[in-house]
């Protein structure tokens, strides 16, 4: 699929070096968790999410899909108002922050 | 240099408990401690202790990042911290 | 709803995925392939109960 010639150029092409790739798939691992990790923690947090053109909003977390492409959000404060349910598209954000 | 994005897991795991300057486009700014890259997106996890405050956590998407500095190191201290605040009992769902 | 959309093209889903994580997480890839079929589902079920739209409507990002 795309997303794994995406995320896995090398070790596609290498299939030699077995113990580089067990290094190389353990830090990965471990990468991923800790990222996960924080997405679940973020579940139902106020975050704030600083986005382009200096736009800033805040919302409830809900969920992302597994390749970070959107975040689902509740009561989106909007400038024109409160959205109940709402996408946000990670291309359009540029960082998000809550407290634990 | 490689962009941040296009990096291998050996280089992202580098930053890892590291206290950073990620820059941003839009040369924003966001200083922390590393908890983790995600391999997929390339998104840095900051946490910053503050005294007598929440630990709080920043996600800076790996698509905006220009470049991370290091700042100062961490030790296994910072380590045991960070982890403690993702640890599976915080976040139960994922412990099966 | 377009998030759809950005899935991968219907391959079958299972099989070729199974052999993709392990050549990207080893040993682990059972665990991290779990932990994220359920956040993955949260996302999907989610979408559907609460129909979500885009904000903003026209990405920001272009």
């Amino acid at each position: 699929s795309p997303r794994f010639i995406a995320l896995c150029p090398t070790t596609l092409s290498s299939s030699s070096s077995g113990r580089a790739d067990e290094e190389e798939q353990r830090l990965r691992s471990d990468l991923r968790e800790r990222f996960l990790r924080t997405l679940l923690s973020m579940t139902d947090k106020q975050v704030e999410f600083n986005m382009h053109e200096k736009v800033r909003v805040r919302a409830r977390f809900g969920a992302s899909d597994i390749d970070v492409l959107n975040f689902q959000v509740s009561d989106l404060e909007t400038p024109l108002g409160v959205q109940r349910e709402a996408l946000l598209r990670s291309q359009d954000v540029i960082s998000c922050s809550f407290e634990l | 240099m490689l962009q941040w994005s296009d990096r291998s897991p050996q280089q992202w795991r580098e930053f890892v408990n590291q206290e950073v300057c990620v820059t941003a486009r839009d040369q924003q700014r966001f200083e922390g401690r590393v908890f983790t890259v995600d391999p997929v997106s390339a998104s840095v996890v900051l946490v910053s202790f503050l005294e007598h405050e929440c630990p709080s956590v920043k996600v800076i998407l790996g698509h905006a990042v220009t470049d991370v500095q290091i700042l100062a190191s961490g030790t296994e201290e910072t380590e045991r911290r960070m982890k403690s605040l993702f640890l599976p009992d915080r976040t139960q769902v994922l412990s099966k | 709803v377009s998030w759809r959309s950005s899935l991968p093209p219907s391959e079958r889903p299972g099989e070729r995925r199974t052999s993709e994580m392990k050549k990207l997480y080893g040993k682990d890839a059972a665990k991290i392939q779990g932990m994220e079929t359920a956040m993955q589902l949260t996302f999907d079920r989610n979408c559907d109960k609460k129909q979500p739209k885009y904000w903003p409507v026209i990405p920001l990002n272009l």
